[in-house]
């Protein structure tokens, strides 16, 4: 679990990840559904939605797979939070919605970034705890 | 190979087919939707639209589009509450609190100087359910006339001049505060009461009036492609 965060928010990092780590319980990472947008979004500047389900997938190889059920709601609860703005587009016969973070979102990243990288050690603690005797 | 305006337009049919009457939404899922099958295309360039849109659509799950339209709502719902609450915080600021304040006051002092109090009180209370109503349904015409006139309805734009329907269940906790025994005669509770007054009364202007007077900037700052479709 805890290469799979990596992978996920050091996404210039993320270039072999191992097959194993298989999403095998989703409720896993709905909590953390939030942070990945707005990793991606810091890296990126913009993004419209269908792009970052790309990336996603992109990143993990296939592994983390963004529902299309899932991922709009949750940026547009970003967007009601303020951590996002959004920008129109006119591309190939379509308007296209761009997110991005607002000054409110940058400094958001950063912070649940920082207590997602606490949560992973702590749960790399429990899982596989260094014995000393 | 790239979707041509007029499947573009069976897109945004498909998401009214399936229950997506707001155009916001409807343009965000268009965009998706033809992402989708154009990346489609490419792997398999033989496949139909009508195929393609399809396998896309099942991605979405068995409920289609109804929970992106569900929590979209929730969402917007949110921004709205804040809103209000910013309108409803200036009226306690100077140099409103002053107009707020003494029109608590008159309305305690014409309470607690009539004699028939509670014909006073339910009086107002009646004006304010009929206000109500009148700036409700006003709004709602002009609404309907201006979504006839783009063929566009916004969810935003529906939540704004039609989220005071809500603000009609803050009558009823008036109306149990004011089966209070003493109610009428007791000082504290009255100036208890005329606060309450007027802040609903605040609220349902806040609601009726204001908001829906500034819709169009707030509609302008939510949905970017406002402008676009206006």
């Amino acid at each position: 679990m805890y290469k799979k965060f990596m992978y996920v928010c050091k996404a210039n990092e993320a270039i072999s990840i191992s097959k194993t780590i298989i999403m095998k319980n989703s409720q896993l990472y709905k909590g953390s559904l939030n942070t990945i947008i707005m990793k991606l979004l810091e890296e990126k500047g913009r993004m419209y939605g269908y792009e970052i389900t790309q990336k996603v997938k992109e990143i993990t190889q296939g592994d983390l797979n963004i529902t299309e059920g899932a991922l709009y709601p949750a940026l547009h609860k970003l967007e009601a939070e303020g951590l996002l703005d959004v920008e129109l587009e006119k591309v190939d016969n379509r308007l296209r919605k761009y997110y991005k973070l607002t000054e409110k979102g940058t400094t958001e990243t950063v912070n649940r970034l920082a207590e997602l990288e606490d949560f992973i050690k702590n749960m790399q603690s429990i899982v596989n705890p260094k014995l000393s005797y | 190979m790239k979707l041509d305006e007029k499947q573009i337009d069976q897109l945004y049919l498909f998401t009214r087919q399936h229950f997506v009457e707001y155009y916001d939404l409807q343009t965000e899922l268009v965009d998706h939707l033809a992402n989708a099958i154009e990346a489609q295309w490419q792997l398999a360039p033989n496949r139909s639209f009508d195929e393609a849109l399809q396998i896309e659509f099942k991605k979405f799950g068995i409920f289609g589009f109804s929970d992106v339209v569900q929590e979209r709502h929730v969402a917007l719902e949110k921004k709205y509450r804040k809103i209000v609450w910013s309108h409803f915080k200036t009226f306690f600021r100077l140099p409103q609190i002053i107009g707020t304040f003494s029109a608590v006051g008159i309305l305690y002092l014409i309470l607690k100087i009539s004699i028939h109090r509670e014909i006073v009180f339910i009086s107002i209370l009646t004006l304010l359910l009929v206000f109500f109503f009148v700036e409700l349904v006003g709004n709602a015409k002009k609404r309907k006339k201006k979504n006839e006139e783009t063929g566009k309805k916004w969810l935003f734009n529906e939540i704004l001049n039609g989220y005071g329907q809500g603000s009609g269940f803050m009558f009823l906790p008036l109306q149990t505060f004011i089966q209070f025994r003493n109610f009428f005669n007791d000082d504290l509770i009255l100036l208890g009461g005329s606060f309450l007054l007027i802040s609903l009364a605040l609220i349902h202007y806040i609601v009726l009036v204001i908001i829906p007077s500034k819709a169009q900037s707030y509609l302008k700052e939510t949905y970017p492609e406002y402008e676009f479709a206006n």
